[in-house]
């Protein structure tokens, strides 16, 4: 199935922004200022509702025109597009979004058409399910595991790491105590938030160069 | 791919000189008339790529590259001088959040001839003998004199490391260097596998030549980015500096504490860092001890791959060699790795202090690395950032280069292993900063024709 990668689910969706030629400022500026504000990190509206890998949302005005010998197309409407790489099925992502974010999700589409707002759920699905396209074509670098799942995987690589650096040349007996100890450790310590800062990196990145 | 014109490109660019001693002379211009009559007069002494017949080889030899503020200095034309990349008119200093050349390798710790923003060019001095060397500096100087085109604001030298009076490749930390430059097409040189890009069935070929020069067709089909107009860019590259100081007591004392406490022993462990026993050979191909066999067989020095040491056990996955050049470690045949190779020049620098006499990382000795290749911002700085700052192209999370990153005292390598008593897995951690940058820049090292232009001021971009 095209919308699928493994276990994760490749969602796109597009919505035409409200075109209202009395509305300042317009739809689309409002959408656009409304995300930029928009939190990352702990924060995100992402992070704080389940299962999102990684998610985009982004206005989008018009096709570009690139110059001869393209020919200049437009589109009908100015759309907000909203891709996500996802856990589980888009269903329960959805309702997961709608109990956890509604207020983001009402400040953000009530800017585009036909939007009924995040209650009732069940339309709401169907307003997203009506928008959503077919992703056809994406890779998710991922490894096929959920959220939580490469969220615990890498505070377990760095624990173990840690321990093993810590205890290594012990002697067999003591290592064993201790390793059983370090395990019932770990397994008590919550896993990591979604979007949260483990390790700061100095590095500034970005630009073409990632 | 016909070959390419030799004449005209720098010699520096096409092959190594493998000549024991450099001096490099940092020039500021302060009128563009009379620098460019200092071009002019240079024009005649610049090394090409041309070939010297056997036994031929010149007793020294110079080479030129600007800074782009040296540009500005000889007045190009402002629709040229705004048309070079963004790294580049950017300069390295800007660029250090980029690269992490943060903490003890901030632009603020570097030496204050890469603070004060005054080089404008580098002239590359290489030469055979101290005579020689001298003599070529003095021609130099009377050039300068006559002309005043230009004043020296610095200069360093650097010089093969002599072991039982024969100068060696060796660098301060023990190792064997230099291995293995990419392959070019057209660029005619003693070429074994291994040094170019991999093929689908395993043989190696030569890079693309716009991955050198500019001008041409890069691994992905297209023309570098590069300064208008085409003629002042073509047959030229794009060469990074950067004085590398070594802290070898730190190096030595590290693999003292940690060597002693792996169970491979002190050189095996020195070996995993490099991914080279310091003889040079592969760990790869001979993981349990140095194979000189190997080392001085050009048909297997540099040939080899990871494809069937996936998990480390052999070469670990965050040793040095392997992160700077993973060939076949990503999959798909190496060709996440073609658009992202560079070319490397240089020589220590300081005096060599012998394994097992009294050493102070104070001692000023390193390594003067420059790289050469088309486009600074996909090919350095991607390697210096993802490969030697980061691990996650090597599934390595946050670690570093071990040998190369900017540890700060929390880096962590892990060294992976099997079941063989000798070859356990291993972490190594508290890492501190071998390595540290002193200062450096990015220069554009024009082709003979362009350097003709610049000289005569008939740069036109339009």
């Amino acid at each position: 199935m095209a919308n699928l990668n493994g276990a994760v689910y490749g969602l796109t969706i597009l919505s035409p922004i409200i075109d209202d030629k009395t509305a300042v400022p317009s739809h689309d500026l409002q959408i656009r200022e409304y995300l930029a504000s928009l939190p990352t990190g702990e924060d995100s509206p992402f992070a704080i509702a389940p299962g999102t890998h990684l998610a985009r949302l982004v206005v989008m005005d018009d096709v570009i025109y690139v110059g001869m010998p393209a020919c200049e197309e437009h589109l009908k409407s100015k759309y907000l597009v909203f891709e996500s790489n996802l856990d589980g099925s888009l269903e329960s992502y959805l309702v997961g979004l709608a109990q956890s974010v509604p207020q983001h999700l009402d400040a953000i589409w009530s800017h585009c058409v036909g939007y009924p707002g995040s209650t009732p759920i069940p339309a709401f699905i169907q307003y997203m399910k009506a928008c959503q396209l077919e992703t056809t074509f994406f890779f998710a670098a991922v490894n096929d595991k959920s959220v939580t799942q490469t969220l615990r995987a890498l505070q377990t690589q760095r624990a173990v790491a840690d321990f093993i650096a810590d205890h290594q040349g012990m002697k067999p007996e003591q290592l064993q105590i201790e390793f059983a100890r370090f395990v019932e450790l770990l397994k008590s310590e919550p896993a990591p938030r979604p979007g949260a800062t483990t390790i700061a990196r100095t590095m500034t990145t970005g630009g073409h160069n990632e | 791919m016909s070959k390419l014109n030799a004449t005209d490109i720098q010699g520096f660019v096409l092959r190594g000189y493998n000549l024991p001693l450099a001096r490099y002379i940092f020039l500021h211009f302060k009128d563009p008339e009379r620098a460019r009559k200092l071009i002019r007069r240079l024009l005649h002494v610049i090394t090409t790529g041309q070939r010297w017949d056997q036994g031929n080889k010149p007793p020294s030899t110079v080479n030129i590259a600007f800074t782009h503020a040296g540009l500005v200095g000889l007045d190009l034309p402002i629709a040229t001088i705004l048309t070079f990349p963004v790294e580049f008119q950017q300069g390295m200093k800007a660029r250090a959040g980029i690269l992490g050349d943060t903490g003890a390798s901030g632009p603020e710790h570097w030496d204050p001839i890469w603070r004060d923003d005054r080089v404008h060019a580098w002239l590359g001095v290489n030469a055979q003998t101290p005579a020689a060397l001298e003599a070529a500096c003095a021609d130099l100087q009377k050039l300068l004199d006559e002309t005043e085109g230009a004043v020296i604001v610095g200069s360093q030298d650097a010089a093969a490391i002599v072991l039982d009076g024969q100068p060696t490749t060796k660098e301060h930390f023990g190792f064997t260097d230099g291995f293995g430059n990419p392959d070019y097409l057209g660029v005619e040189r003693k070429t074994q596998p291994g040094q170019g890009k991999l093929t689908p069935d395993g043989k190696w070929v030569p890079l693309a030549t716009g991955e050198l020069l500019l001008g041409y067709a890069d691994e992905a089909g297209e023309l570098p980015v590069a300064p208008v107009p085409h003629l002042l860019a073509s047959n030229g590259t794009f060469m990074v500096y950067r004085k590398l100081h070594q802290n070898v007591a730190t190096f030595r004392q590290y693999l003292n504490e940690w060597g002693s406490a792996y169970p491979g022993g002190r050189e095996k462990l020195a070996s995993k860092f490099i991914g080279r026993w310091r003889d040079g050979t592969p760990v790869e191909l001979s993981p349990d001890q140095p194979a000189p066999f190997i080392t001085q067989d050009p048909s297997r020095s540099t040939n080899f791959t990871y494809g069937n040491d996936l998990d480390g056990t052999r070469c670990p996955l965050g040793a040095h060699v392997r992160r700077v050049h993973p060939r076949d470690a990503f999959g798909f045949n190496g060709r996440l790795v073609n658009r992202r190779r560079i070319t490397r020049r240089g020589l220590p620098y300081g005096a060599y202090a012998p394994e097992g006499e009294p050493v102070l990382d104070s001692e000023d000795r390193g390594t003067i690395f420059m790289a050469l290749n088309a486009n600074i911002s996909r090919q350095f700085e991607f390697v210096q950032q993802q490969w030697i700052n980061y691990g996650n192209d090597a599934h390595l999370g946050n670690e570093r280069d071990p040998l190369m990153g900017n540890h700060g005292g929390k880096g962590k390598f892990v060294v992976q292993g099997d079941t063989t008593p000798t070859n356990p897995p291993f972490i190594c951690s508290h890492l501190p900063n071998f390595v540290e940058l002193r200062g450096g820049e990015y220069f554009f090292l024009p082709s003979i024709t362009a350097l003709g232009m610049i000289a005569l001021g008939v740069v036109d971009p339009r």
